[in-house]
Protein backbone atom coordinates (compact mmCIF):
# COMPACT_ATOMS: atom_id res chain seq x y z
CA UNK A 1 0.00 0.00 0.00
CA UNK A 2 1.35 3.26 -0.96
CA UNK A 3 1.99 5.48 1.81
CA UNK A 4 -0.49 8.95 1.64
CA UNK A 5 2.84 11.45 0.79
CA UNK A 6 3.15 8.96 -2.75
CA UNK A 7 -0.16 8.87 -3.26
CA UNK A 8 -0.70 12.52 -3.12
CA UNK A 9 2.51 13.21 -5.44
CA UNK A 10 1.04 10.70 -7.92
CA UNK A 11 -2.14 12.75 -7.83
CA UNK A 12 -0.13 16.25 -8.38
CA UNK A 13 1.33 14.79 -11.14
CA UNK A 14 -1.02 13.60 -12.70
CA UNK A 15 -3.53 16.32 -12.05
CA UNK A 16 -0.66 18.72 -14.11
CA UNK A 17 -0.56 15.91 -16.72
CA UNK A 18 -4.01 16.55 -17.18
CA UNK A 19 -3.85 19.94 -17.33
CA UNK A 20 -1.01 20.09 -20.16
CA UNK A 21 -3.63 17.10 -22.53
CA UNK A 22 -6.23 19.45 -22.23
CA UNK A 23 -4.12 22.54 -23.24
CA UNK A 24 -2.94 20.83 -26.07
CA UNK A 25 -6.44 19.72 -26.91
CA UNK A 26 -7.63 23.39 -27.22
CA UNK A 27 -4.75 24.40 -29.12
CA UNK A 28 -5.27 21.74 -31.61
CA UNK A 29 -9.02 22.72 -31.89
CA UNK A 30 -7.93 26.39 -32.34
CA UNK A 31 -5.38 25.26 -35.30
CA UNK A 32 -7.95 23.01 -36.67
CA UNK A 33 -10.43 25.63 -37.10
CA UNK A 34 -7.83 27.71 -39.07
CA UNK A 35 -6.84 24.66 -41.58
CA UNK A 36 -9.87 23.84 -42.35
CA UNK A 37 -10.73 27.44 -43.27
CA UNK A 38 -7.21 27.45 -45.18
CA UNK A 39 -8.84 24.40 -47.04
CA UNK A 40 -12.05 25.93 -47.45
CA UNK A 41 -10.31 29.05 -49.31
CA UNK A 42 -7.52 27.00 -51.50
CA UNK A 43 -10.95 24.44 -52.64
CA UNK A 44 -12.41 27.21 -55.64
CA UNK A 45 -8.76 27.09 -56.92
CA UNK A 46 -7.85 22.79 -57.01
CA UNK A 47 -11.48 21.91 -58.48
CA UNK A 48 -11.10 24.58 -61.50
CA UNK A 49 -7.33 23.63 -61.83
CA UNK A 50 -9.16 19.81 -62.35
CA UNK A 51 -11.59 20.90 -64.81
CA UNK A 52 -9.17 22.34 -66.74
CA UNK A 53 -6.70 20.10 -67.41
CA UNK A 54 -9.15 17.25 -67.91
CA UNK A 55 -10.67 19.63 -70.56
CA UNK A 56 -7.49 20.14 -71.67
CA UNK A 57 -6.19 17.07 -71.40
CA UNK A 58 -9.47 15.40 -72.99
CA UNK A 59 -8.54 17.77 -76.08
CA UNK A 60 -4.86 16.45 -76.75
CA UNK A 61 -5.30 13.90 -78.47
CA UNK A 62 -2.12 12.41 -79.78
CA UNK A 63 0.17 12.87 -76.90
CA UNK A 64 3.84 11.34 -77.60
CA UNK A 65 7.36 11.43 -76.34
CA UNK A 66 8.82 9.35 -72.70
CA UNK A 67 8.39 12.95 -70.75
CA UNK A 68 4.54 12.17 -70.93
CA UNK A 69 2.87 13.73 -67.87
CA UNK A 70 -0.38 12.12 -69.35
CA UNK A 71 -1.71 8.76 -69.27
CA UNK A 72 -2.78 5.98 -66.86
CA UNK A 73 0.28 4.78 -65.85
CA UNK A 74 -0.71 0.77 -65.93
CA UNK A 75 2.27 -0.55 -67.54
CA UNK A 76 4.89 1.18 -65.58
CA UNK A 77 7.27 -0.21 -63.71
CA UNK A 78 8.63 2.20 -61.38
CA UNK A 79 6.89 4.04 -58.76
CA UNK A 80 7.74 6.82 -56.06
CA UNK A 81 5.64 6.63 -53.20
CA UNK A 82 5.16 10.02 -51.28
CA UNK A 83 4.39 9.54 -47.68
CA UNK A 84 3.07 12.80 -46.17
CA UNK A 85 3.01 12.86 -42.35
CA UNK A 86 3.16 15.27 -39.78
CA UNK A 87 5.52 16.84 -37.47
CA UNK A 88 4.72 15.75 -34.54
CA UNK A 89 3.62 12.86 -32.53
CA UNK A 90 0.78 12.92 -29.95
CA UNK A 91 -1.96 12.59 -32.49
CA UNK A 92 -3.16 9.57 -31.92
CA UNK A 93 -2.88 6.82 -34.99
CA UNK A 94 -2.30 9.74 -37.17
CA UNK A 95 0.91 8.77 -38.64
CA UNK A 96 0.95 5.12 -38.01
CA UNK A 97 -2.27 4.99 -40.14
CA UNK A 98 -0.42 6.62 -43.12
CA UNK A 99 2.67 4.81 -42.64
CA UNK A 100 0.48 1.88 -42.62
CA UNK A 101 -1.27 2.24 -45.58
CA UNK A 102 1.85 2.95 -47.23
CA UNK A 103 3.97 -0.16 -45.95
CA UNK A 104 0.86 -2.34 -47.46
CA UNK A 105 1.29 -0.35 -50.74
CA UNK A 106 5.00 -1.26 -50.89
CA UNK A 107 4.39 -4.78 -50.15
CA UNK A 108 1.61 -5.15 -53.13
CA UNK A 109 4.17 -3.25 -55.32
CA UNK A 110 7.17 -5.55 -54.12
CA UNK A 111 4.96 -8.32 -54.78
CA UNK A 112 4.51 -7.49 -58.82
CA UNK A 113 7.96 -6.60 -59.08
CA UNK A 114 7.99 -3.26 -58.72
CA UNK A 115 10.92 -0.74 -58.71
CA UNK A 116 10.22 1.34 -55.54
CA UNK A 117 11.41 4.81 -54.45
CA UNK A 118 9.99 6.59 -51.11
CA UNK A 119 9.78 10.39 -50.93
CA UNK A 120 8.76 11.30 -47.14
CA UNK A 121 7.36 14.82 -46.31
CA UNK A 122 6.86 15.11 -42.29
CA UNK A 123 9.55 13.34 -40.29
CA UNK A 124 7.29 11.23 -38.67
CA UNK A 125 6.44 9.10 -41.12
CA UNK A 126 10.47 8.74 -42.07
CA UNK A 127 11.22 7.95 -38.47
CA UNK A 128 8.57 5.25 -39.02
CA UNK A 129 9.60 3.81 -42.26
CA UNK A 130 13.03 4.64 -41.66
CA UNK A 131 13.80 0.95 -39.91
CA UNK A 132 12.52 -1.21 -42.59
CA UNK A 133 13.14 0.69 -45.94
CA UNK A 134 15.68 3.16 -45.52
CA UNK A 135 17.64 2.00 -48.58
CA UNK A 136 14.09 3.35 -50.96
CA UNK A 137 14.65 6.54 -49.64
CA UNK A 138 15.19 9.44 -52.04
CA UNK A 139 14.33 12.66 -50.29
CA UNK A 140 12.73 14.22 -47.44
CA UNK A 141 10.95 17.29 -46.80
CA UNK A 142 10.99 18.93 -43.38
CA UNK A 143 7.84 21.09 -42.70
CA UNK A 144 9.15 21.49 -39.10
CA UNK A 145 9.46 25.56 -39.72
CA UNK A 146 6.36 26.40 -41.30
CA UNK A 147 3.63 27.23 -39.34
CA UNK A 148 0.74 26.91 -42.31
CA UNK A 149 1.26 25.24 -45.12
CA UNK A 150 2.03 27.57 -47.87
CA UNK A 151 1.83 27.06 -51.75
CA UNK A 152 5.45 27.96 -51.85
CA UNK A 153 5.68 24.79 -50.07
CA UNK A 154 3.79 22.33 -52.61
CA UNK A 155 5.57 24.55 -55.04
CA UNK A 156 8.78 23.46 -54.10
CA UNK A 157 7.77 19.76 -53.70
CA UNK A 158 6.44 19.51 -56.96
CA UNK A 159 9.64 20.89 -58.32
CA UNK A 160 11.29 18.65 -57.20
CA UNK A 161 8.54 15.89 -58.11
CA UNK A 162 8.71 17.18 -61.84
CA UNK A 163 12.50 17.00 -61.96
CA UNK A 164 12.89 13.36 -61.25
CA UNK A 165 10.04 12.32 -63.11
CA UNK A 166 11.37 14.56 -66.12
CA UNK A 167 14.54 12.28 -65.19
CA UNK A 168 12.84 9.21 -65.42
CA UNK A 169 13.43 8.62 -61.94
CA UNK A 170 9.78 7.43 -62.01
CA UNK A 171 6.96 6.80 -63.86
CA UNK A 172 4.02 6.84 -61.44
CA UNK A 173 3.75 9.15 -58.32
CA UNK A 174 1.40 8.35 -55.54
CA UNK A 175 1.20 10.37 -52.23
CA UNK A 176 -0.67 8.82 -48.89
CA UNK A 177 -2.41 11.21 -46.77
CA UNK A 178 -5.00 11.47 -44.27
CA UNK A 179 -8.21 12.35 -45.88
CA UNK A 180 -10.08 14.79 -43.63
CA UNK A 181 -13.89 12.99 -43.42
CA UNK A 182 -14.98 14.71 -40.04
CA UNK A 183 -13.31 16.39 -36.75
CA UNK A 184 -13.45 12.70 -35.34
CA UNK A 185 -12.74 10.67 -38.50
CA UNK A 186 -9.85 10.84 -40.97
CA UNK A 187 -9.37 8.08 -43.37
CA UNK A 188 -5.48 7.27 -44.39
CA UNK A 189 -5.90 7.79 -48.14
CA UNK A 190 -3.24 7.50 -51.34
CA UNK A 191 -3.80 9.75 -54.40
CA UNK A 192 -2.36 9.10 -57.69
CA UNK A 193 -0.24 13.12 -58.21
CA UNK A 194 1.51 11.37 -61.80
CA UNK A 195 1.02 10.91 -64.64
CA UNK A 196 -2.11 13.28 -64.60
CA UNK A 197 -4.88 11.09 -65.84
CA UNK A 198 -7.95 12.53 -65.92
CA UNK A 199 -11.76 11.73 -66.81
CA UNK A 200 -14.64 12.61 -69.78
CA UNK A 201 -16.49 13.45 -66.82
CA UNK A 202 -14.92 15.94 -65.12
CA UNK A 203 -14.34 17.74 -68.24
CA UNK A 204 -17.83 18.24 -68.39
CA UNK A 205 -18.87 20.92 -70.48
CA UNK A 206 -20.35 18.81 -73.20
CA UNK A 207 -16.67 18.56 -74.54
CA UNK A 208 -16.94 22.22 -75.54
CA UNK A 209 -14.58 23.29 -78.17
CA UNK A 210 -12.11 25.60 -76.83
CA UNK A 211 -9.93 27.99 -78.12
CA UNK A 212 -6.66 27.57 -76.79
CA UNK A 213 -3.42 30.06 -76.87
CA UNK A 214 -0.65 29.85 -77.62
CA UNK A 215 -1.40 25.86 -78.07
CA UNK A 216 -2.53 23.03 -76.07
CA UNK A 217 1.11 21.52 -75.25
CA UNK A 218 2.51 25.16 -74.18
CA UNK A 219 -0.70 25.08 -72.02
CA UNK A 220 -0.28 22.00 -70.93
CA UNK A 221 3.68 22.50 -69.97
CA UNK A 222 2.10 25.37 -68.20
CA UNK A 223 0.19 23.98 -66.24
CA UNK A 224 0.85 20.47 -65.16
CA UNK A 225 3.18 21.70 -62.53
CA UNK A 226 0.77 24.23 -61.07
CA UNK A 227 -2.05 21.09 -61.09
CA UNK A 228 0.38 19.12 -59.41
CA UNK A 229 1.88 21.90 -56.73
CA UNK A 230 -2.24 22.70 -56.07
CA UNK A 231 -2.95 18.93 -55.88
CA UNK A 232 -0.06 18.51 -53.48
CA UNK A 233 -1.41 21.40 -51.43
CA UNK A 234 -4.59 20.59 -51.13
CA UNK A 235 -3.25 17.10 -50.35
CA UNK A 236 -0.80 18.81 -47.32
CA UNK A 237 -3.69 20.56 -45.71
CA UNK A 238 -5.85 18.18 -45.92
CA UNK A 239 -3.04 16.21 -43.62
CA UNK A 240 -2.83 19.00 -41.28
CA UNK A 241 -6.55 19.70 -40.48
CA UNK A 242 -6.48 16.08 -40.19
CA UNK A 243 -3.88 16.26 -37.98
CA UNK A 244 -4.97 19.00 -35.84
CA UNK A 245 -8.08 16.76 -35.63
CA UNK A 246 -6.74 13.64 -34.61
CA UNK A 247 -4.70 15.46 -31.83
CA UNK A 248 -7.65 16.84 -30.47
CA UNK A 249 -9.50 13.56 -30.40
CA UNK A 250 -6.35 11.90 -28.19
CA UNK A 251 -5.59 14.77 -26.47
CA UNK A 252 -9.79 14.42 -25.66
CA UNK A 253 -9.21 11.11 -24.51
CA UNK A 254 -6.05 11.61 -22.40
CA UNK A 255 -8.16 14.28 -20.92
CA UNK A 256 -10.83 11.97 -19.72
CA UNK A 257 -8.26 9.32 -18.90
CA UNK A 258 -6.33 11.45 -16.62
CA UNK A 259 -9.59 12.62 -15.02
CA UNK A 260 -10.69 8.94 -14.34
CA UNK A 261 -7.50 8.24 -12.79
CA UNK A 262 -7.15 11.06 -10.27
CA UNK A 263 -11.23 9.78 -8.99
CA UNK A 264 -9.30 6.57 -8.53
CA UNK A 265 -6.28 7.91 -7.06
CA UNK A 266 -8.43 10.12 -4.56
CA UNK A 267 -10.69 7.62 -3.45
CA UNK A 268 -7.48 5.65 -2.77
CA UNK A 269 -6.21 8.47 -0.98
CA UNK A 270 -8.99 9.08 1.13
CA UNK A 271 -9.45 5.60 1.93
CA UNK A 272 -5.88 5.21 3.80
CA UNK A 273 -6.39 8.38 5.12
CA UNK A 274 -9.49 7.08 6.72
CA UNK A 275 -7.97 3.64 7.75
CA UNK A 276 -4.80 5.68 9.16
CA UNK A 277 -6.77 7.76 11.15
CA UNK A 278 -8.95 4.59 12.48
CA UNK A 279 -5.74 2.54 12.67
CA UNK A 280 -4.69 5.53 15.87
CA UNK A 281 -8.04 5.57 17.66
CA UNK A 282 -7.67 2.23 17.93
CA UNK A 283 -4.35 2.49 19.22
CA UNK A 284 -5.20 5.11 21.63
CA UNK A 285 -8.10 3.22 22.74
CA UNK A 286 -6.22 -0.06 23.32
CA UNK A 287 -3.98 2.12 24.99
CA UNK A 288 -6.24 3.53 27.02
CA UNK A 289 -7.92 0.07 28.11
CA UNK A 290 -4.53 -1.30 28.82
CA UNK A 291 -3.69 1.08 31.60
CA UNK B 1 -25.16 49.46 -71.98
CA UNK B 2 -22.97 45.94 -72.55
CA UNK B 3 -23.98 42.77 -71.20
CA UNK B 4 -22.35 41.87 -68.55
CA UNK B 5 -20.81 38.21 -67.45
CA UNK B 6 -19.07 36.38 -64.96
CA UNK B 7 -15.97 36.60 -63.41
CA UNK B 8 -13.96 35.48 -61.19
CA UNK B 9 -9.98 35.59 -60.64
CA UNK B 10 -8.75 32.74 -57.81
CA UNK B 11 -5.72 32.39 -56.61
CA UNK B 12 -4.34 29.31 -54.74
CA UNK B 13 -4.79 30.70 -51.56
CA UNK B 14 -8.25 32.11 -51.31
CA UNK B 15 -10.57 33.82 -54.41
CA UNK B 16 -9.58 37.69 -55.18
CA UNK B 17 -12.46 38.89 -56.91
CA UNK B 18 -15.68 37.65 -57.65
CA UNK B 19 -18.36 39.61 -59.63
CA UNK B 20 -20.12 40.29 -62.74
CA UNK B 21 -17.97 42.68 -64.97
CA UNK B 22 -18.59 44.21 -68.99
CA UNK B 23 -14.82 43.38 -69.52
CA UNK B 24 -11.53 42.17 -69.02
CA UNK B 25 -8.29 43.20 -70.48
CA UNK B 26 -5.80 39.55 -69.91
CA UNK B 27 -2.20 40.08 -70.27
CA UNK B 28 -2.26 36.55 -72.43
CA UNK B 29 0.91 34.64 -73.20
CA UNK B 30 1.14 36.04 -76.61
CA UNK B 31 -0.42 39.31 -76.29
CA UNK B 32 -2.73 41.16 -74.45
CA UNK B 33 -6.72 40.23 -75.51
CA UNK B 34 -9.85 41.88 -74.68
CA UNK B 35 -12.69 39.55 -73.11
CA UNK B 36 -16.11 41.36 -73.83
CA UNK B 37 -19.35 39.01 -73.54
CA UNK B 38 -20.26 35.92 -74.99
CA UNK B 39 -16.63 35.36 -75.86
CA UNK B 40 -15.58 32.00 -77.53
CA UNK B 41 -14.79 29.49 -75.13
CA UNK B 42 -10.99 29.62 -74.44
CA UNK B 43 -8.26 28.31 -72.38
CA UNK B 44 -4.93 30.39 -72.32
CA UNK B 45 -1.86 31.07 -70.19
CA UNK B 46 -0.88 34.22 -68.92
CA UNK B 47 2.40 36.37 -68.35
CA UNK B 48 2.86 38.31 -65.98
CA UNK B 49 1.32 41.80 -66.28
CA UNK B 50 -1.85 44.05 -65.26
CA UNK B 51 -5.29 42.62 -65.53
CA UNK B 52 -8.04 45.65 -66.35
CA UNK B 53 -11.81 44.68 -65.85
CA UNK B 54 -14.52 47.55 -65.27
CA UNK B 55 -17.66 46.14 -63.87
CA UNK B 56 -19.47 49.26 -65.27
CA UNK B 57 -18.85 52.34 -67.41
CA UNK B 58 -17.11 54.24 -64.27
CA UNK B 59 -15.42 51.45 -62.82
CA UNK B 60 -12.24 50.11 -63.51
CA UNK B 61 -10.17 47.70 -61.33
CA UNK B 62 -6.73 46.88 -61.89
CA UNK B 63 -4.43 43.78 -60.41
CA UNK B 64 -0.91 42.72 -60.81
CA UNK B 65 -1.07 39.21 -61.88
CA UNK B 66 2.30 36.94 -61.71
CA UNK B 67 1.09 35.13 -64.58
CA UNK B 68 -1.41 31.90 -64.11
CA UNK B 69 -4.58 30.60 -66.66
CA UNK B 70 -7.49 31.60 -68.06
CA UNK B 71 -10.96 29.99 -68.76
CA UNK B 72 -13.32 31.32 -70.73
CA UNK B 73 -16.94 29.69 -70.96
CA UNK B 74 -20.19 29.98 -71.22
CA UNK B 75 -20.24 33.44 -70.59
CA UNK B 76 -17.78 32.80 -67.14
CA UNK B 77 -14.43 33.92 -66.86
CA UNK B 78 -11.99 32.08 -64.50
CA UNK B 79 -8.93 33.20 -63.87
CA UNK B 80 -6.58 31.47 -61.60
CA UNK B 81 -3.23 33.35 -60.64
CA UNK B 82 -0.36 32.86 -58.87
CA UNK B 83 -0.42 35.98 -57.12
CA UNK B 84 -2.77 39.01 -57.44
CA UNK B 85 -2.41 42.11 -55.90
CA UNK B 86 -4.74 45.14 -56.20
CA UNK B 87 -3.35 47.76 -58.77
CA UNK B 88 -3.23 50.62 -56.23
CA UNK B 89 -1.24 48.46 -53.30
CA UNK B 90 1.22 47.06 -56.06
CA UNK B 91 4.83 47.72 -55.04
CA UNK B 92 8.02 47.99 -57.14
CA UNK B 93 9.33 45.80 -54.06
CA UNK B 94 6.88 43.12 -55.54
CA UNK B 95 8.32 42.95 -58.96
CA UNK B 96 11.75 43.18 -57.95
CA UNK B 97 10.92 39.92 -55.70
CA UNK B 98 9.45 38.27 -59.08
CA UNK B 99 12.64 38.91 -60.99
CA UNK B 100 15.27 37.93 -58.78
CA UNK B 101 13.76 34.71 -58.14
CA UNK B 102 13.88 34.63 -62.03
CA UNK B 103 17.48 35.42 -62.15
CA UNK B 104 18.28 32.99 -59.28
CA UNK B 105 16.92 30.20 -61.64
CA UNK B 106 18.80 31.56 -64.71
CA UNK B 107 22.28 31.48 -62.38
CA UNK B 108 21.46 27.50 -62.31
CA UNK B 109 23.91 26.01 -65.32
CA UNK B 110 21.63 23.45 -66.66
CA UNK B 111 17.90 24.88 -66.67
CA UNK B 112 16.24 23.89 -69.91
CA UNK B 113 13.76 27.02 -70.24
CA UNK B 114 15.79 29.75 -70.23
CA UNK B 115 14.60 31.04 -72.90
CA UNK B 116 10.94 31.00 -71.29
CA UNK B 117 12.49 32.49 -67.84
CA UNK B 118 13.73 35.31 -69.83
CA UNK B 119 10.58 36.45 -71.85
CA UNK B 120 8.98 36.27 -68.38
CA UNK B 121 11.90 38.52 -66.79
CA UNK B 122 11.32 40.86 -69.77
CA UNK B 123 7.05 40.85 -68.69
CA UNK B 124 8.17 42.04 -65.62
CA UNK B 125 10.36 44.66 -66.36
CA UNK B 126 7.77 46.39 -68.93
CA UNK B 127 5.02 45.63 -65.24
CA UNK B 128 7.42 47.48 -63.80
CA UNK B 129 7.72 50.25 -65.48
CA UNK B 130 3.76 50.70 -65.48
CA UNK B 131 3.62 50.67 -62.10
Amino acid sequence: MPSLKDLKIRIDSVKSTRKITKAMQMVAAAKLRKAQEAAERGRPYAEKMRVIVSNLASSVKNVTGENNFLGDGIDSKKFLLIVATAERGLCGGFNSSIVKLAKSRIAELTSQNKEIKILTIGKKGREQLNREFESLFVDHFDLSDEKTITIETARKISKNLISRFEKGEYQVAEIFYNKFASVISQIPSSYKLLPVSFNEEEAGADSISFNFEPDEDEILKEIIPKSIATSIYSVLQENAASEQGSRMAAMDNATRNAGEMIDKLTIDFNRSRQAAITNELIEIISGAEAL
Amino acid sequence: MTDKFELSVISAESKVFEGEVESVLVPGMVGDFLVLSNHAPCISSIRPGFLEFSEGSSSKQRYFVSGGIIEVINNTVSLLVDLAIIGDKVVKEDIYTLISEIDEKLAIPDITSKDDLGLRKNDLEEALKQV
